[in-house]
Protein backbone atom coordinates (compact mmCIF):
# COMPACT_ATOMS: atom_id res chain seq x y z
CA UNK A 1 0.00 0.00 0.00
CA UNK A 2 2.72 2.43 0.98
CA UNK A 3 4.46 1.84 -2.32
CA UNK A 4 1.29 2.69 -4.18
CA UNK A 5 1.01 5.93 -2.29
CA UNK A 6 4.58 6.76 -3.14
CA UNK A 7 3.97 6.02 -6.79
CA UNK A 8 0.86 8.21 -6.78
CA UNK A 9 2.87 10.98 -5.22
CA UNK A 10 5.55 10.47 -7.88
CA UNK A 11 3.03 10.69 -10.72
CA UNK A 12 1.41 13.76 -9.21
CA UNK A 13 4.70 15.59 -8.82
CA UNK A 14 5.85 14.55 -12.26
CA UNK A 15 2.67 15.74 -13.97
CA UNK A 16 2.90 19.06 -12.16
CA UNK A 17 6.53 19.62 -13.18
CA UNK A 18 5.76 18.73 -16.78
CA UNK A 19 2.89 21.24 -16.75
CA UNK A 20 5.43 24.08 -16.44
CA UNK A 21 4.06 27.44 -15.25
CA UNK A 22 0.42 26.36 -15.49
CA UNK A 23 -2.40 26.18 -18.03
CA UNK A 24 -3.13 29.89 -18.13
CA UNK A 25 0.40 30.97 -19.03
CA UNK A 26 0.73 28.17 -21.57
CA UNK A 27 -2.56 29.20 -23.20
CA UNK A 28 -1.32 32.78 -23.52
CA UNK A 29 1.81 31.60 -25.28
CA UNK A 30 -0.18 29.35 -27.60
CA UNK A 31 -2.42 32.28 -28.49
CA UNK A 32 0.62 34.40 -29.30
CA UNK A 33 1.97 31.58 -31.51
CA UNK A 34 4.99 31.01 -29.24
CA UNK A 35 6.19 27.50 -28.49
CA UNK A 36 6.56 26.49 -24.85
CA UNK A 37 9.74 24.97 -23.46
CA UNK A 38 8.61 21.35 -23.84
CA UNK A 39 7.44 21.92 -27.40
CA UNK A 40 10.88 23.35 -28.08
CA UNK A 41 12.47 20.18 -26.69
CA UNK A 42 10.42 18.10 -29.16
CA UNK A 43 11.68 20.20 -32.05
CA UNK A 44 15.30 20.25 -30.95
CA UNK A 45 15.89 16.53 -30.41
CA UNK A 46 15.36 13.36 -32.41
CA UNK A 47 11.90 12.03 -31.41
CA UNK A 48 11.73 10.35 -28.02
CA UNK A 49 15.41 10.80 -27.11
CA UNK A 50 15.16 13.45 -24.37
CA UNK A 51 16.19 12.33 -20.89
CA UNK A 52 15.58 15.00 -18.30
CA UNK A 53 17.96 15.94 -15.51
CA UNK A 54 16.44 17.79 -12.58
CA UNK A 55 12.71 17.47 -13.31
CA UNK A 56 11.97 17.71 -9.58
CA UNK A 57 14.17 20.74 -8.94
CA UNK A 58 12.67 23.87 -7.40
CA UNK A 59 13.75 27.10 -5.73
CA UNK A 60 16.82 26.52 -3.61
CA UNK A 61 16.36 29.86 -1.84
CA UNK A 62 12.68 29.83 -0.81
CA UNK A 63 11.42 26.28 -0.05
CA UNK A 64 7.91 27.71 0.46
CA UNK A 65 7.91 28.70 -3.23
CA UNK A 66 8.45 25.15 -4.50
CA UNK A 67 5.05 25.08 -6.20
CA UNK A 68 5.74 28.23 -8.25
CA UNK A 69 9.28 27.27 -9.14
CA UNK A 70 8.88 23.81 -10.70
CA UNK A 71 12.08 22.72 -12.44
CA UNK A 72 13.26 26.13 -11.20
CA UNK A 73 12.50 27.55 -14.66
CA UNK A 74 15.31 25.95 -16.59
CA UNK A 75 14.81 22.46 -18.03
CA UNK A 76 18.00 20.44 -18.44
CA UNK A 77 18.83 17.10 -19.96
CA UNK A 78 20.28 14.99 -22.73
CA UNK A 79 18.95 14.13 -26.14
CA UNK A 80 20.11 13.13 -29.59
CA UNK A 81 20.54 15.41 -32.58
CA UNK A 82 21.07 13.50 -35.80
CA UNK A 83 21.74 10.40 -33.68
CA UNK A 84 24.48 12.05 -31.58
CA UNK A 85 24.29 13.06 -27.91
CA UNK A 86 23.82 16.68 -26.91
CA UNK A 87 23.46 18.25 -23.46
CA UNK A 88 20.91 21.05 -23.29
CA UNK A 89 19.29 23.72 -21.16
CA UNK A 90 15.87 24.90 -22.25
CA UNK A 91 14.62 28.01 -20.47
CA UNK A 92 11.00 27.83 -19.33
CA UNK A 93 9.77 31.41 -19.37
CA UNK A 94 6.47 30.43 -17.73
CA UNK A 95 8.29 29.70 -14.48
CA UNK A 96 9.55 32.95 -12.97
CA UNK A 97 10.60 34.20 -16.41
CA UNK A 98 13.32 31.52 -16.43
CA UNK A 99 15.26 33.84 -14.14
CA UNK A 100 18.54 32.62 -12.75
CA UNK A 101 18.60 31.33 -9.16
CA UNK A 102 20.39 28.74 -7.03
CA UNK A 103 18.96 25.42 -8.22
CA UNK A 104 18.81 26.22 -11.90
CA UNK A 105 22.38 27.53 -11.80
CA UNK A 106 23.42 24.09 -10.56
CA UNK A 107 21.47 22.49 -13.42
CA UNK A 108 23.15 24.69 -16.04
CA UNK A 109 26.59 24.03 -14.52
CA UNK A 110 25.87 20.29 -14.53
CA UNK A 111 25.03 20.33 -18.25
CA UNK A 112 28.09 22.39 -19.09
CA UNK A 113 30.34 20.12 -17.05
CA UNK A 114 28.98 16.94 -18.63
CA UNK A 115 29.26 18.42 -22.12
CA UNK A 116 32.80 19.67 -21.56
CA UNK A 117 34.21 16.64 -19.76
CA UNK A 118 32.49 13.92 -21.79
CA UNK A 119 32.67 15.54 -25.22
CA UNK A 120 29.17 16.39 -26.34
CA UNK A 121 27.87 19.70 -27.70
CA UNK A 122 26.02 22.07 -25.35
CA UNK A 123 22.80 23.71 -26.53
CA UNK A 124 21.07 26.56 -24.69
CA UNK A 125 17.53 27.54 -25.68
CA UNK A 126 17.33 31.06 -24.33
CA UNK A 127 14.42 33.21 -23.20
CA UNK A 128 15.10 34.73 -19.83
CA UNK A 129 14.68 37.83 -17.71
CA UNK A 130 18.06 37.71 -15.95
CA UNK A 131 18.89 37.16 -12.29
CA UNK A 132 15.89 36.26 -10.08
CA UNK A 133 14.86 38.87 -7.54
CA UNK A 134 14.84 39.02 -4.61
CA UNK A 135 17.03 35.88 -4.60
CA UNK A 136 20.12 37.74 -5.79
CA UNK A 137 19.44 40.88 -3.77
CA UNK A 138 21.84 42.29 -1.24
CA UNK A 139 25.27 41.21 -0.18
CA UNK A 140 24.08 37.81 1.06
CA UNK A 141 22.12 37.16 -2.13
CA UNK A 142 25.04 38.10 -4.32
CA UNK A 143 27.50 36.12 -2.26
CA UNK A 144 25.29 33.03 -2.26
CA UNK A 145 24.22 33.08 -5.90
CA UNK A 146 26.81 34.71 -8.10
CA UNK A 147 30.37 33.90 -9.02
CA UNK A 148 30.74 30.61 -7.19
CA UNK A 149 31.49 28.63 -10.32
CA UNK A 150 34.63 29.98 -12.00
CA UNK A 151 34.01 27.77 -15.05
CA UNK A 152 30.53 29.20 -15.68
CA UNK A 153 31.75 31.58 -18.37
CA UNK A 154 34.97 29.81 -19.31
CA UNK A 155 35.26 28.89 -22.97
CA UNK A 156 38.08 26.60 -24.05
CA UNK A 157 36.03 25.24 -26.94
CA UNK A 158 36.28 21.59 -25.91
CA UNK A 159 32.87 21.00 -27.50
CA UNK A 160 30.62 23.06 -29.76
CA UNK A 161 28.24 25.41 -27.96
CA UNK A 162 25.04 26.76 -29.47
CA UNK A 163 22.48 29.26 -28.18
CA UNK A 164 19.03 30.17 -29.46
CA UNK A 165 17.92 33.73 -28.73
CA UNK A 166 14.13 33.68 -28.31
CA UNK A 167 11.68 36.17 -26.81
CA UNK A 168 13.28 38.47 -24.25
CA UNK A 169 16.85 37.27 -23.77
CA UNK A 170 18.37 39.29 -20.97
CA UNK A 171 20.97 38.11 -18.49
CA UNK A 172 22.13 34.51 -18.91
CA UNK A 173 20.56 34.02 -22.36
CA UNK A 174 22.48 37.03 -23.69
CA UNK A 175 25.74 36.06 -22.00
CA UNK A 176 25.60 32.48 -23.22
CA UNK A 177 24.67 33.50 -26.77
CA UNK A 178 27.79 35.65 -26.90
CA UNK A 179 29.95 32.79 -25.60
CA UNK A 180 28.57 30.36 -28.17
CA UNK A 181 30.05 29.09 -31.40
CA UNK A 182 26.69 29.54 -33.07
CA UNK A 183 23.91 31.91 -32.00
CA UNK A 184 20.61 31.89 -33.86
CA UNK A 185 17.97 34.54 -33.22
CA UNK A 186 14.25 34.54 -33.89
CA UNK A 187 12.94 37.78 -35.41
CA UNK A 188 11.08 39.59 -32.65
CA UNK A 189 13.44 38.38 -29.91
CA UNK A 190 15.53 40.84 -27.93
CA UNK A 191 19.06 40.31 -26.69
CA UNK A 192 20.47 42.96 -24.39
CA UNK A 193 22.37 43.48 -21.15
CA UNK A 194 19.35 44.99 -19.45
CA UNK A 195 15.62 45.32 -19.99
CA UNK A 196 13.97 48.56 -21.17
CA UNK A 197 12.19 48.85 -17.81
CA UNK A 198 15.44 49.14 -15.86
CA UNK A 199 16.97 51.41 -18.50
CA UNK A 200 14.02 53.75 -18.23
CA UNK A 201 14.24 53.84 -14.43
CA UNK A 202 18.00 54.28 -14.27
CA UNK A 203 18.69 56.50 -17.23
CA UNK A 204 15.35 58.08 -18.00
CA UNK A 205 15.76 56.81 -21.53
CA UNK A 206 12.68 55.43 -23.23
CA UNK A 207 13.85 52.64 -25.48
CA UNK A 208 12.21 50.54 -28.06
CA UNK A 209 12.86 46.78 -27.67
CA UNK A 210 13.90 46.35 -31.31
CA UNK A 211 16.28 49.29 -31.15
CA UNK A 212 17.77 48.07 -27.87
CA UNK A 213 18.45 44.51 -28.93
CA UNK A 214 16.43 43.48 -31.94
CA UNK A 215 17.50 41.23 -34.78
CA UNK A 216 18.55 44.05 -37.10
CA UNK A 217 20.95 45.41 -34.49
CA UNK A 218 22.60 42.04 -33.92
CA UNK A 219 22.56 40.80 -37.51
CA UNK A 220 23.69 44.05 -39.17
CA UNK A 221 25.61 46.09 -36.60
CA UNK A 222 27.00 44.06 -33.68
CA UNK A 223 27.50 40.74 -35.48
CA UNK A 224 26.75 38.96 -32.19
CA UNK A 225 24.27 36.57 -33.76
CA UNK A 226 25.20 34.25 -36.59
CA UNK A 227 21.80 33.72 -38.15
CA UNK A 228 18.32 35.22 -37.93
CA UNK A 229 15.19 33.26 -38.77
CA UNK A 230 11.59 34.28 -39.49
CA UNK A 231 9.80 31.35 -37.89
CA UNK A 232 10.48 29.81 -34.50
CA UNK A 233 10.61 26.28 -35.96
CA UNK A 234 13.55 27.38 -38.11
CA UNK A 235 15.60 28.04 -34.96
CA UNK A 236 15.71 24.32 -34.25
CA UNK A 237 16.42 23.38 -37.86
CA UNK A 238 19.35 25.84 -37.83
CA UNK A 239 20.79 24.34 -34.63
CA UNK A 240 20.48 20.78 -35.93
CA UNK A 241 22.09 21.79 -39.18
CA UNK A 242 24.97 23.67 -37.54
CA UNK A 243 25.75 20.65 -35.37
CA UNK A 244 25.77 18.37 -38.45
CA UNK A 245 29.00 20.09 -39.61
CA UNK A 246 30.63 19.80 -36.19
CA UNK A 247 32.35 16.95 -34.34
CA UNK A 248 30.94 16.09 -30.91
CA UNK A 249 34.17 17.40 -29.35
CA UNK A 250 37.52 18.79 -30.41
CA UNK A 251 39.36 15.44 -30.28
CA UNK A 252 37.56 13.98 -33.29
CA UNK A 253 37.03 14.96 -36.92
CA UNK A 254 33.62 16.21 -38.06
CA UNK A 255 31.28 13.48 -39.34
CA UNK A 256 31.04 12.69 -43.05
CA UNK A 257 27.77 12.99 -44.95
CA UNK A 258 26.60 11.49 -48.24
CA UNK A 259 27.31 13.65 -51.30
CA UNK A 260 23.93 14.90 -52.60
CA UNK A 261 23.03 14.03 -56.19
CA UNK A 262 23.65 16.93 -58.56
CA UNK A 263 26.74 18.20 -56.67
CA UNK A 264 29.15 19.88 -59.08
CA UNK A 265 26.55 20.03 -61.86
CA UNK A 266 26.98 23.80 -62.24
CA UNK A 267 30.76 23.76 -62.53
CA UNK A 268 30.72 24.16 -66.33
CA UNK A 269 29.07 27.56 -66.01
CA UNK A 270 31.02 28.80 -62.99
CA UNK A 271 33.45 30.91 -65.06
CA UNK A 272 30.49 32.82 -66.52
CA UNK A 273 29.74 34.21 -63.04
CA UNK A 274 32.74 36.54 -63.44
CA UNK A 275 31.87 39.75 -65.32
CA UNK A 276 34.01 40.53 -68.38
CA UNK A 277 35.13 43.85 -66.93
CA UNK A 278 37.36 43.97 -63.86
CA UNK A 279 35.52 47.09 -62.69
CA UNK A 280 32.28 45.16 -62.32
CA UNK A 281 31.17 43.05 -59.40
CA UNK A 282 29.40 39.74 -58.82
CA UNK A 283 28.06 37.69 -55.93
CA UNK A 284 30.73 35.18 -54.88
CA UNK A 285 28.03 33.03 -53.26
CA UNK A 286 27.08 31.87 -56.76
CA UNK A 287 30.58 30.44 -57.14
CA UNK A 288 30.57 28.90 -53.65
CA UNK A 289 27.19 27.22 -54.21
CA UNK A 290 28.43 25.70 -57.47
CA UNK A 291 31.68 24.42 -55.95
CA UNK A 292 30.47 22.87 -52.67
CA UNK A 293 28.20 19.84 -52.31
CA UNK A 294 24.69 20.74 -53.43
CA UNK A 295 22.72 22.85 -50.94
CA UNK A 296 25.32 22.49 -48.18
CA UNK A 297 26.39 26.15 -47.82
CA UNK A 298 25.37 27.29 -44.31
CA UNK A 299 26.29 30.95 -44.17
CA UNK A 300 27.20 32.62 -40.87
CA UNK A 301 26.65 36.33 -40.19
CA UNK A 302 25.33 36.94 -43.74
CA UNK A 303 24.25 40.53 -42.98
CA UNK A 304 27.43 41.57 -41.17
CA UNK A 305 30.79 42.51 -42.73
CA UNK A 306 29.28 41.56 -46.06
CA UNK A 307 32.41 42.03 -48.18
CA UNK A 308 33.40 38.65 -46.77
CA UNK A 309 31.34 35.48 -46.86
CA UNK A 310 31.90 32.88 -44.14
CA UNK A 311 30.04 29.62 -44.11
CA UNK A 312 30.18 25.95 -43.32
CA UNK A 313 29.68 23.58 -46.23
CA UNK A 314 30.74 20.14 -47.47
CA UNK A 315 33.10 19.10 -50.20
CA UNK A 316 32.91 15.46 -51.21
CA UNK A 317 30.85 14.81 -48.08
CA UNK A 318 33.38 16.37 -45.68
CA UNK A 319 32.88 19.52 -43.60
CA UNK A 320 34.76 22.59 -44.76
CA UNK A 321 34.75 26.25 -43.76
CA UNK A 322 34.54 28.66 -46.67
CA UNK A 323 36.06 32.14 -46.39
CA UNK A 324 35.46 34.22 -49.51
CA UNK A 325 35.70 37.85 -50.49
CA UNK A 326 32.44 39.13 -51.93
CA UNK A 327 32.99 41.82 -54.60
CA UNK A 328 29.24 42.50 -54.51
CA UNK A 329 29.86 44.52 -51.36
CA UNK A 330 32.55 47.23 -51.20
CA UNK A 331 34.06 45.62 -54.29
CA UNK A 332 35.37 42.94 -51.93
CA UNK A 333 37.43 45.39 -49.84
CA UNK A 334 37.73 44.00 -46.30
CA UNK A 335 36.59 46.40 -43.59
CA UNK A 336 36.93 45.97 -39.82
CA UNK A 337 33.61 44.08 -39.56
CA UNK A 338 34.61 41.67 -42.32
CA UNK A 339 37.92 41.03 -40.51
CA UNK A 340 36.10 40.40 -37.22
CA UNK A 341 33.76 37.99 -38.94
CA UNK A 342 36.57 36.06 -40.64
CA UNK A 343 38.65 35.88 -37.44
CA UNK A 344 35.66 34.53 -35.52
CA UNK A 345 35.11 31.93 -38.22
CA UNK A 346 38.75 30.83 -38.42
CA UNK A 347 38.73 30.27 -34.65
CA UNK A 348 35.60 28.14 -35.02
CA UNK A 349 37.04 26.03 -37.83
CA UNK A 350 40.40 25.47 -36.17
CA UNK A 351 38.85 24.66 -32.80
CA UNK A 352 36.65 21.94 -34.30
CA UNK A 353 38.95 20.45 -36.93
CA UNK A 354 37.15 21.86 -39.96
CA UNK A 355 39.49 22.46 -42.95
CA UNK A 356 39.36 25.93 -44.50
CA UNK A 357 38.99 26.95 -48.15
CA UNK A 358 39.66 30.60 -49.07
CA UNK A 359 38.28 32.08 -52.30
CA UNK A 360 40.09 35.30 -53.07
CA UNK A 361 38.92 38.38 -54.96
CA UNK A 362 39.75 41.51 -53.00
CA UNK A 363 41.23 44.89 -53.87
CA UNK A 364 42.65 44.86 -50.32
CA UNK A 365 41.67 46.12 -46.91
CA UNK A 366 39.26 49.03 -46.74
CA UNK A 367 41.15 52.32 -46.54
CA UNK A 368 39.87 55.73 -45.50
CA UNK A 369 38.98 57.57 -42.30
CA UNK A 370 35.95 55.41 -41.45
CA UNK A 371 38.12 52.29 -41.59
CA UNK A 372 40.75 53.82 -39.32
CA UNK A 373 38.11 54.95 -36.80
CA UNK A 374 36.93 51.37 -36.52
CA UNK A 375 40.43 50.23 -35.55
CA UNK A 376 41.11 48.52 -38.86
CA UNK A 377 44.83 47.77 -38.31
CA UNK A 378 44.04 45.89 -35.09
CA UNK A 379 41.30 43.84 -36.72
CA UNK A 380 43.54 43.10 -39.69
CA UNK A 381 46.27 41.82 -37.37
CA UNK A 382 43.79 39.59 -35.50
CA UNK A 383 42.90 38.08 -38.87
CA UNK A 384 46.58 37.80 -39.84
CA UNK A 385 47.51 36.19 -36.52
CA UNK A 386 44.61 33.74 -36.79
CA UNK A 387 45.95 32.66 -40.19
CA UNK A 388 49.36 31.97 -38.64
CA UNK A 389 47.80 29.91 -35.83
CA UNK A 390 45.49 27.83 -38.01
CA UNK A 391 46.40 24.14 -37.78
CA UNK A 392 43.69 22.58 -39.94
CA UNK A 393 44.29 21.97 -43.66
CA UNK A 394 43.62 25.08 -45.72
CA UNK A 395 43.66 25.82 -49.40
CA UNK A 396 43.27 29.10 -51.23
CA UNK A 397 42.04 29.79 -54.73
CA UNK A 398 42.73 33.21 -56.24
CA UNK A 399 39.76 33.99 -58.47
CA UNK A 400 40.57 37.54 -59.47
CA UNK A 401 42.18 40.33 -57.43
CA UNK A 402 44.59 39.71 -54.58
CA UNK A 403 46.37 42.83 -53.40
CA UNK A 404 48.66 44.00 -50.64
CA UNK A 405 48.37 42.75 -47.06
CA UNK A 406 45.05 41.09 -47.98
CA UNK A 407 46.99 38.78 -50.33
CA UNK A 408 48.79 37.37 -47.30
CA UNK A 409 45.76 37.31 -45.00
CA UNK A 410 43.71 35.48 -47.61
CA UNK A 411 46.20 32.64 -47.69
CA UNK A 412 48.96 33.96 -49.96
CA UNK A 413 52.43 32.40 -49.89
CA UNK A 414 52.85 29.82 -47.14
CA UNK A 415 49.65 30.93 -45.43
CA UNK A 416 47.87 28.12 -47.28
CA UNK A 417 48.95 24.51 -47.65
CA UNK A 418 48.47 25.04 -51.37
CA UNK A 419 47.62 28.07 -53.49
CA UNK A 420 45.76 27.66 -56.77
CA UNK A 421 44.83 30.51 -59.11
CA UNK A 422 42.36 30.93 -61.92
CA UNK A 423 43.85 32.36 -65.15
CA UNK A 424 41.97 35.57 -64.30
CA UNK A 425 44.06 36.11 -61.15
CA UNK A 426 45.89 39.43 -60.76
CA UNK A 427 48.31 39.85 -57.90
CA UNK A 428 50.26 42.90 -56.81
CA UNK A 429 50.87 45.30 -53.99
CA UNK A 430 48.03 47.53 -55.21
CA UNK A 431 45.64 47.98 -58.13
CA UNK A 432 47.58 48.60 -61.41
CA UNK A 433 45.97 52.06 -61.96
CA UNK A 434 47.18 53.39 -58.65
CA UNK A 435 50.51 51.60 -58.93
CA UNK A 436 51.13 53.33 -62.29
CA UNK A 437 50.39 56.73 -60.79
CA UNK A 438 52.61 56.18 -57.77
CA UNK A 439 55.51 54.37 -59.42
CA UNK A 440 55.68 56.45 -62.61
CA UNK A 441 54.18 59.73 -61.40
CA UNK A 442 51.70 59.89 -64.30
CA UNK A 443 47.91 60.32 -64.20
CA UNK A 444 45.27 58.84 -66.53
CA UNK A 445 45.32 60.98 -69.70
CA UNK A 446 49.03 61.89 -69.34
CA UNK A 447 51.29 60.87 -72.24
CA UNK A 448 52.72 57.39 -71.61
CA UNK A 449 50.13 56.42 -68.95
CA UNK A 450 48.48 53.74 -71.10
CA UNK A 451 51.78 52.02 -71.94
CA UNK A 452 53.02 52.11 -68.36
CA UNK A 453 49.66 50.78 -67.14
CA UNK A 454 49.81 47.91 -69.65
CA UNK A 455 53.30 46.96 -68.41
CA UNK A 456 52.20 46.95 -64.79
CA UNK A 457 49.08 44.93 -65.60
CA UNK A 458 51.17 42.32 -67.31
CA UNK A 459 53.49 42.12 -64.33
CA UNK A 460 50.44 41.41 -62.15
CA UNK A 461 49.14 38.42 -64.08
CA UNK A 462 48.97 34.85 -62.80
CA UNK A 463 52.04 33.55 -64.64
CA UNK A 464 54.44 35.55 -62.47
CA UNK A 465 53.01 33.95 -59.35
CA UNK A 466 53.17 30.46 -60.89
CA UNK A 467 56.75 31.01 -62.15
CA UNK A 468 58.10 31.66 -58.66
CA UNK A 469 56.01 28.78 -57.21
CA UNK A 470 53.91 31.15 -55.05
CA UNK A 471 50.95 29.49 -56.75
CA UNK A 472 51.33 25.71 -56.90
CA UNK A 473 48.66 25.37 -59.57
CA UNK A 474 46.84 27.40 -62.19
CA UNK A 475 43.47 25.76 -62.64
CA UNK A 476 40.55 26.19 -64.99
CA UNK A 477 37.53 27.50 -63.08
CA UNK A 478 35.44 24.42 -63.90
CA UNK A 479 38.10 22.21 -62.26
CA UNK A 480 37.89 24.02 -58.91
CA UNK A 481 35.57 21.57 -57.15
CA UNK A 482 37.51 18.44 -58.16
CA UNK A 483 40.83 20.15 -57.37
CA UNK A 484 39.70 21.13 -53.85
CA UNK A 485 38.30 17.68 -53.03
CA UNK A 486 41.53 16.04 -54.19
CA UNK A 487 43.80 18.50 -52.39
CA UNK A 488 41.83 18.35 -49.12
CA UNK A 489 42.47 14.63 -49.26
CA UNK A 490 46.19 15.15 -49.96
CA UNK A 491 46.51 17.53 -46.98
CA UNK A 492 44.40 15.43 -44.59
CA UNK A 493 45.80 15.34 -41.03
CA UNK A 494 46.57 11.62 -41.16
CA UNK A 495 48.80 11.42 -38.10
CA UNK A 496 46.19 12.90 -35.78
CA UNK A 497 43.11 11.42 -37.50
CA UNK A 498 41.94 14.86 -38.62
CA UNK A 499 42.49 16.62 -35.28
CA UNK A 500 44.25 20.00 -35.25
CA UNK A 501 46.09 21.74 -32.40
CA UNK A 502 43.37 24.27 -31.39
CA UNK A 503 45.86 27.04 -30.69
CA UNK A 504 43.03 29.62 -30.62
CA UNK A 505 40.74 27.70 -28.28
CA UNK A 506 40.92 30.44 -25.67
CA UNK A 507 40.49 33.36 -28.09
CA UNK A 508 37.59 35.72 -27.42
CA UNK A 509 34.10 34.67 -28.47
CA UNK A 510 33.39 38.01 -30.10
CA UNK A 511 35.66 40.77 -31.42
CA UNK B 1 5.64 48.34 -41.89
CA UNK B 2 9.15 49.36 -40.99
CA UNK B 3 11.03 52.35 -42.37
CA UNK B 4 14.36 50.99 -43.57
CA UNK B 5 17.29 53.24 -44.41
CA UNK B 6 19.54 51.99 -47.18
CA UNK B 7 23.12 53.17 -46.73
CA UNK B 8 26.11 53.28 -49.05
CA UNK B 9 28.78 50.91 -47.77
CA UNK B 10 31.51 52.97 -49.33
CA UNK B 11 32.66 56.52 -50.07
CA UNK B 12 32.48 57.45 -53.76
CA UNK B 13 30.38 59.11 -56.44
CA UNK B 14 26.89 58.16 -57.58
CA UNK B 15 27.25 56.50 -60.95
CA UNK B 16 23.67 55.42 -61.65
CA UNK B 17 20.31 55.63 -59.91
CA UNK B 18 18.51 52.37 -60.61
CA UNK B 19 15.18 52.82 -58.87
CA UNK B 20 12.61 55.48 -58.10
CA UNK B 21 9.97 56.11 -55.43
CA UNK B 22 7.07 53.71 -55.72
CA UNK B 23 9.17 50.81 -57.06
CA UNK B 24 8.60 47.43 -55.46
CA UNK B 25 11.96 45.88 -54.57
CA UNK B 26 13.12 42.43 -53.49
CA UNK B 27 15.99 41.43 -51.22
CA UNK B 28 19.20 41.71 -53.26
CA UNK B 29 17.96 44.41 -55.64
CA UNK B 30 20.31 47.25 -56.56
CA UNK B 31 18.95 50.75 -55.86
CA UNK B 32 21.95 52.91 -56.71
CA UNK B 33 25.43 52.24 -58.16
CA UNK B 34 28.39 54.07 -56.62
CA UNK B 35 31.74 54.47 -58.38
CA UNK B 36 34.58 53.94 -55.93
CA UNK B 37 38.11 52.53 -56.12
CA UNK B 38 37.65 52.33 -59.92
CA UNK B 39 34.78 49.88 -59.45
CA UNK B 40 31.02 49.98 -59.85
CA UNK B 41 29.70 49.16 -56.40
CA UNK B 42 25.97 48.49 -56.02
CA UNK B 43 23.93 49.73 -53.07
CA UNK B 44 21.70 46.76 -52.35
CA UNK B 45 18.60 46.34 -50.21
CA UNK B 46 18.56 43.34 -47.88
CA UNK B 47 14.82 43.76 -47.38
CA UNK B 48 11.86 43.60 -49.74
CA UNK B 49 9.52 46.60 -49.78
CA UNK B 50 8.51 49.76 -51.57
CA UNK B 51 10.93 52.56 -52.35
CA UNK B 52 9.82 55.69 -50.49
CA UNK B 53 12.68 58.08 -51.20
CA UNK B 54 15.83 58.24 -53.28
CA UNK B 55 18.10 60.81 -51.64
CA UNK B 56 20.89 61.11 -54.22
CA UNK B 57 21.29 61.86 -57.91
CA UNK B 58 23.95 60.96 -60.46
CA UNK B 59 27.41 62.46 -59.84
CA UNK B 60 26.61 63.26 -56.18
CA UNK B 61 29.44 62.43 -53.78
CA UNK B 62 28.42 59.93 -51.09
CA UNK B 63 30.13 59.08 -47.83
CA UNK B 64 30.39 55.67 -46.20
CA UNK B 65 27.25 55.09 -44.15
CA UNK B 66 25.27 57.84 -45.89
CA UNK B 67 21.58 57.07 -46.37
CA UNK B 68 20.90 57.02 -50.12
CA UNK B 69 17.38 55.61 -50.12
CA UNK B 70 14.51 54.79 -47.81
CA UNK B 71 12.21 51.85 -48.28
CA UNK B 72 9.17 50.69 -46.41
CA UNK B 73 8.94 46.97 -45.87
Amino acid sequence: MAFETLLEEYEKRRAKALAMGGAEKLARRRKAGTLNARERIERLFDPGTFLESGLFGASGVYPEEAEETLTDGKIAGYGKVGGRDVAAVINDFTVKGASTSATNSKKVAHMKRTATERGVPLVIIGESTGARLPDAMGARGMGQLLGNDPTQFRRLRETPMVTAVLGPSFGSSAWLACLSDFAVMHKGATMAVSSPRLIEMAMNEKVDLEELGGWRLHADVTGLVDQVVDKEEEVFEAIRRFLSYMPGHNQEAPPDAPVPAGSGADMDSVFAVLPQSRTQVYDVRRIIRAVVDKDTLFELKPRFGKSAVTGLARLGGKSVGIVANNPLHRGGALDADACRKITDFLVLCDSFNVPVVLLVDTPGFQIGTEAEKSGAPGKIMNFMNAMTLLTVPRLSVIIRKSYGRAYVCMGGGRHSDDVAAWPTAEISFMSPDFATMIVHGVKPGDPGFAEKLADIEQESDVWGLAAVFAAQAVIKPEETRDYLIRMLDVYRLRMTRGVGQHLMRSWPTSY
Amino acid sequence: MARIEIKSEITGTVWQVKSSPGDKVESGDTLVVVESMKMEIPVITEDAGTVKEILVKEKDPVAEGQVVAVIEG
